[in-house]
């Protein structure tokens, strides 16, 4: 597996590698964002185990 | 002067991969600790 280090020069391995990582976590983190249930910022109120449970007492 | 397509002689290219493959790991159990925790916070599946 190392051998990958002798075909490729790890400095532009590196920087390609952040680059596209620091790419897809934007993208992914951008995605959330604008879906309903995983805006962290204006989320829908409650959440995960408050909204669970406020559901059951409802009833 | 090793004749590696990288340049890299096979030591250096040992060398950097062992460093390569801890970060690696390091990065995953981060992401992994992070997924854990949004999965307690609102569940994606089903």
């Amino acid at each position: 597996m190392w051998k990958i280090w002798l075909l490729f020069d790890p400095r532009r391995a590196v920087i390609a590698l952040f680059v596209f990582l620091f790419t897809l976590a934007i993208l992914i983190h951008f995605i959330l964002l604008s879906s309903e249930r995983y805006n962290w910022i204006d989320g829908a109120a409650g959440g995960g185990m408050a909204a669970i449970t406020t559901e059951s007492v409802n009833l | 002067m090793s004749d590696s397509m990288s340049g890299l002689s096979e030591g250096e290219a040992k060398e950097f991969h062992k460093i390569f493959v801890s970060s690696f790991l390091g990065f995953t159990a981060i992401a992994v600790v992070a997924h854990v925790l949004v999965w307690f916070w609102r569940p994606w599946l089903g």
